[in-house]
């Protein structure tokens, strides 16, 4: 079933001794749009080169994305809030978060392949011809082949059919739509190797199976219905039904106990409970984006969204059609998933354009109901009988007018205010103000890979931890061990060992994993606070979740009364692991003093006998140190 | 000769009621036990405060082992370690309580701070929690202070050192935890129960009204940020050194529960002033009605605006924006 172009591409330069298939550990869908431009732009002879193509991509698409917006509003509600919805969206803080020119990641298509398919599927449900059916699918093939969170989508659109059916909207049109949307998006997904066999193997996708089957029972039903008289069917029916559910439930009974139909995956599971990852899996709860979320950072990416939705949600409610139910159970379901897990971005990306929508629904029937009130004070007179005009009628109406001016105005303000503060900064460039409110450029990440570039062997291997892998290969154009797709647990976790041991059992890890330069993160001169001491618990945890690294336990870090220090009352362990030690060398100033955790470090005269210092940047922020080699004679 | 017969007399009286007080207040060794394992029985872990502390697990003679944890579990000494230390703690001391072997020889109590920091004092300890093993005779070495440090406090742990310290063994039985599964199922029970009862008067399912009230409770929840409140557990408000009450939290990356459920009435309140224009502006009823709805609503969605704009501000610094209220 696999048909993937890709798939024989090898990475052997990551993951070091593993590698990877990138192929088969990747969605391609965003590399493949960004070549296909490039390509197309070149045979038009518009020279552009791909390093512009994937920094612009971003940008090109939530143009797209506002236009589909404002079609699949029109279709929900009339041009009107087309309008209005696509106007929110476009300045939305919750998606131009992850839509910044530059910013080269799944979500800046994905967005995009999401509501096309809502659209399509949408027309698909209205208009019930396979025309659309199909193109639904190809949006949702498309879907599938740039981000993991179409499992949203093959969830949301079979309970949009559910409830259509509990409600008693079921109708031949959404029979074909969900029938060949479902038949032809399962098989065309099954085309992308990182899917494979999910389609058909993992619980995520046994809804969408479960709600296909049920249709074709409805259908069926109706149609043996139009052909009996009642009690003869009656009769018939409740047989059936009893019969095909014992069967069905012991089907499913067996094939769970079998194992042949794999349980929720981990990051799922968090979703619907909420502290299994914090407590199972702790790979999961360090990602800072998978978060809970507060309200203030509901408001400080929706704003005005946030009370519009409601509205939004009430007008849908009092003119219920088959579409508004889809928008509905989108609004609430999303919202429920951006509260669970979604500060940083990932979900609330999802919920910002629904908001968008619902509030663009909203806005637009109140103001055509007031704009209507406004002025016509000749027409009064004949309008009396009708309406029973009220006396300041169009002073009410004007002044809510003005209001509704005032509150899309201070939208657009806190909009704008918001991405030039928080979205605007480039994360690898790190700025701060000076005693004289001059501007300081740290641009020692830049510095360091390039030093790793111009001054390493060709195949030297780095080790650091995740959160620079990508970095290094880019930049610095040497193989590593661990990187950002954190598809390997138990090598992160290796690399988690050898940063928390000593000195002896971390130069075993090393000549093991045949590690040539150890890069670390210093935040204490500059008073960086993302450094990796302060990302060290995490490397603890998730290095003594494995086998290997049982002799790792968390508590042995912290000092007798339970508190996380690096100064003299800091745990002795701590105090002689291999990273306390590189970060800490001859660190600080003045020397000895860490300006993040405020202390004086409580092992100043740590000499690594295994490692010697290679490179240390201009502001100490990045540390490479090159690991020695095995001594000549026995010691 | 009479007045020294006297003086005998009344030296053998006042003797014999200072015995008998000092017999009140020095229980022997079988009423201790006594005592003990009746209270034991009933709550495996027992708590002392200092002058029980002092009669029960320093008083002698003694033929029982004590097993002590010191601890600090009130809310405001803020150690979390304490609290699942006393989980695992309470874990070990049940399986003891139902295990074949109870007997008289070993009790399990524990010392808060706050009732008993005599003997914390006493003790010469500094932090929390500690975990102590006072044997039948002698005092306790430095053996009998478990190394937390070392070995953790994980119930298999504590039961290991206690074997070591004093030849009794603990099978440690942690029970399933069958939380999540049970409420699942009542929650199924009290639905399907719902529909049996009501089943001739189904109506309220397809009543609009009810779903879309339904929708509108759960999105003010959402994003007033009741899921964080779940996961983070956070103080429902903040009295400040000044001793004034603190219902916002400052930083906009945390949140009170009071403060939740303020957010939540803000957008409601919103919510509500635009519904009521809406329905206003559409219904044919009495024109004095509409035209109070119309500006009632008005009024609530200009006022609880620039509010909830104000709380914002309060929370991100630097954010330069206001509407009415400052």
């Amino acid at each position: 079933m696999c048909v993937c172009v890709c798939v024989c591409v090898f990475d052997d330069r990551a993951w070091y001794p593993l590698g990877r298939i990138i192929g088969g550990t990747i969605y391609p869908g965003l590399m493949v749009t960004s070549a296909a431009i490039y390509h197309i732009l070149n045979w038009l002879h518009i020279s552009i080169d791909v390093r512009n193509v994937c920094v612009f991509l971003a940008p090109l698409f939530s143009s797209f994305t506002t236009i589909v917006t404002y079609h699949l509003a029109k279709e929900l509600k009339s041009p009107g809030a087309g309008l209005v919805a696509a106007v929110m969206i476009a300045i939305v803080p919750g998606y131009i978060s992850r839509s910044v020119a530059g910013s080269y990641d799944n979500e800046g298509i994905a967005i995009f392949c999401m509501l096309l398919t809502y659209y399509m599927w949408i027309k698909a449900v209205k208009t019930g011809t396979l025309f659309w059916s199909t193109m639904a699918a190809l949006a949702y093939f498309y879907m599938v082949s740039s981000w993991g969170g179409y499992v949203f989508l093959i969830n949301i659109i079979p309970l949009h059919v559910l409830t259509l059916m509990i409600t008693g909207r079921f109708s031949h049109r959404v029979y074909v739509a969900y029938s060949s949307l479902y038949v032809i998006g399962t098989i065309l997904s099954m085309q992308i190797s990182f899917v494979g066999f999910q389609p058909v193997s993992t619980s995520e996708h046994m809804g969408a199976f479960g709600v296909f089957g049920l249709c074709q029972i409805h259908a069926f039903v109706d149609y043996v219905r139009s052909h009996l008289n009642k009690n003869q069917f009656d009769t018939l029916f409740r047989a059936v039904i009893s019969t095909i559910a014992a069967a069905g439930v012991l089907t499913l009974a067996v094939l769970a106990a079998l194992g042949k139909i794999a349980p929720w995956t981990g990051r799922f599971y968090s979703l619907l409970d909420p502290s299994y990852a914090k407590n199972n899996i702790p790979i999961i709860a360090s990602v800072s984006e998978h978060q809970p979320t507060a309200w203030s950072s509901f408001y400080f990416d929706l704003q005005m969204l946030t009370f519009m939705f409601p509205v939004g949600l009430y007008f849908c409610f009092s003119n219920l059609t088959d579409e508004n139910i889809f928008i509905i159970l989108y609004g609430v379901l999303s919202i429920y998933f951006a509260g669970v897990m979604g500060v940083m971005v990932r979900l609330m990306l999802v919920l910002a354009p629904v908001m968008c929508i619902l509030s663009g629904i909203a806005v637009s029937s109140l103001l055509s109901t007031y704009m209507k009130q406004i002025d016509d004070v000749k027409v009064e007179k004949k309008k009396q009988r009708f309406e029973g005009n009220y006396f300041m009628r169009s002073e009410i109406a004007t002044l809510f007018v003005c209001v509704m001016s005032v509150f899309l105005v201070m939208y657009t303000l806190h909009c704008t205010w918001v991405t030039s503060e928080a979205y605007s900064s480039p994360s690898i460039v790190l700025s701060a103000r000076g005693h004289d409110g001059s501007r300081i450029i740290f641009d020692d990440f830049r510095e360091a890979y390039y030093w790793l570039r111009h001054n390493t062997p060709e195949d030297a291997k780095v080790m650091s931890w995740w959160d620079y892998g990508y970095q290094i290969t880019a930049m610095a154009n040497r193989t590593i061990l661990v990187d950002n797709n954190t598809w390997n647990n138990t090598h992160i976790s290796r690399v988690g060992q050898a940063m928390a041991s000593s000195e002896d059992k971390a130069y075993q890890i090393m000549r093991e994993l045949d590690v040539d330069y150890v890069l670390v993160i210093f935040g204490g001169l500059t008073g960086y606070s993302s450094d990796d001491i302060n990302k060290f618990l995490w490397m603890v945890r998730i290095g003594g979740s494995t086998d290997k690294g049982t002799h790792i336990k968390e508590h042995d870090y912290y000092t007798p009364a339970g508190e996380f220090r690096v100064d003299k009352e800091g745990s002795p362990t701590l105090l002689n692991c291999l990273i306390f030690g590189q970060v800490y060398t001859e660190g600080g100033k003045p020397p000895g003093y860490d300006r993040v955790r405020n202390v004086e470090i409580g092992n100043k005269d740590f000499e690594l006998d295994v490692l010697e210092e290679a490179y240390t940047t201009e502001h100490w922020i990045v540390r490479i140190y090159k690991v020695k080699d095995l001594p000549n004679r026995g010691a | 000769m009479i007045v020294f017969r006297e003086i005998i007399l009344l030296l053998f009286a006042l003797s014999a009621l200072l015995i008998a007080v000092q017999c009140k207040k020095e229980l022997s060794l079988s009423e201790r036990v006594q005592q003990l394992s009746d209270a034991g029985t009933k709550k495996p872990v027992l708590r002392f405060n200092g002058d029980k502390f002092r009669q029960y697990v320093k008083g002698t003679p003694r033929n029982y082992s004590t097993i002590v944890m010191f601890t600090a579990l009130a809310p405001s000494r803020q150690c979390g370690i304490c609290r699942h230390a006393h989980d695992e703690f309470q874990l070990v001391a049940n399986s003891w309580r139902y295990s074949q072997g109870y007997s008289n020889r070993l009790f399990f109590a524990l010392v808060d701070f706050d009732e008993g920091p005599d003997v914390f004092q006493a003790l010469r300890l500094n932090s929390a929690p500690v975990f102590m093993h006072f044997p039948a005779k002698g005092k306790p070495k430095k053996v009998d202070t478990l190394d937390i440090q070392r070995v953790g406090f994980a119930a298999e742990n504590i039961a290991r050192w206690v074997a070591e310290r004093t030849d009794i063994q603990i099978r440690v039985f942690r029970p399933p935890n069958y939380s999540g599964l049970l409420a699942l199922i009542v929650l199924l029970a009290l639905v399907v129960g719902l529909l049996y009862l009501r089943k001739n008067n189904l109506d309220f399912l397809y009543n609009k009204t009810i779903w879309a009230l339904g929708a509108l409770a759960f999105t003010f929840a959402m994003t007033s940020g009741q899921m964080w409140n779940h996961i983070r557990g956070p103080p429902f408000l903040q009295k400040t050194q000044q001793g004034n009450i603190a219902y916002i939290h400052g930083s906009s990356q945390a949140q009170f529960i009071v403060e939740t459920y303020i957010v939540a009435l803000l957008n409601a309140a919103v919510v509500l002033g635009m519904i009521l224009m809406t329905e206003a502006a559409s219904k044919r009823d009495d024109v004095r009605k509409r035209r109070i709805y119309a500006i009632i609503g008005l009024g609530l969605v200009a006022f609880f605006f620039s509010l909830s704009l104000s709380i914002f501000r309060s929370k991100a610094h630097g954010y330069p924006y206001s509407f009415l209220l400052k």
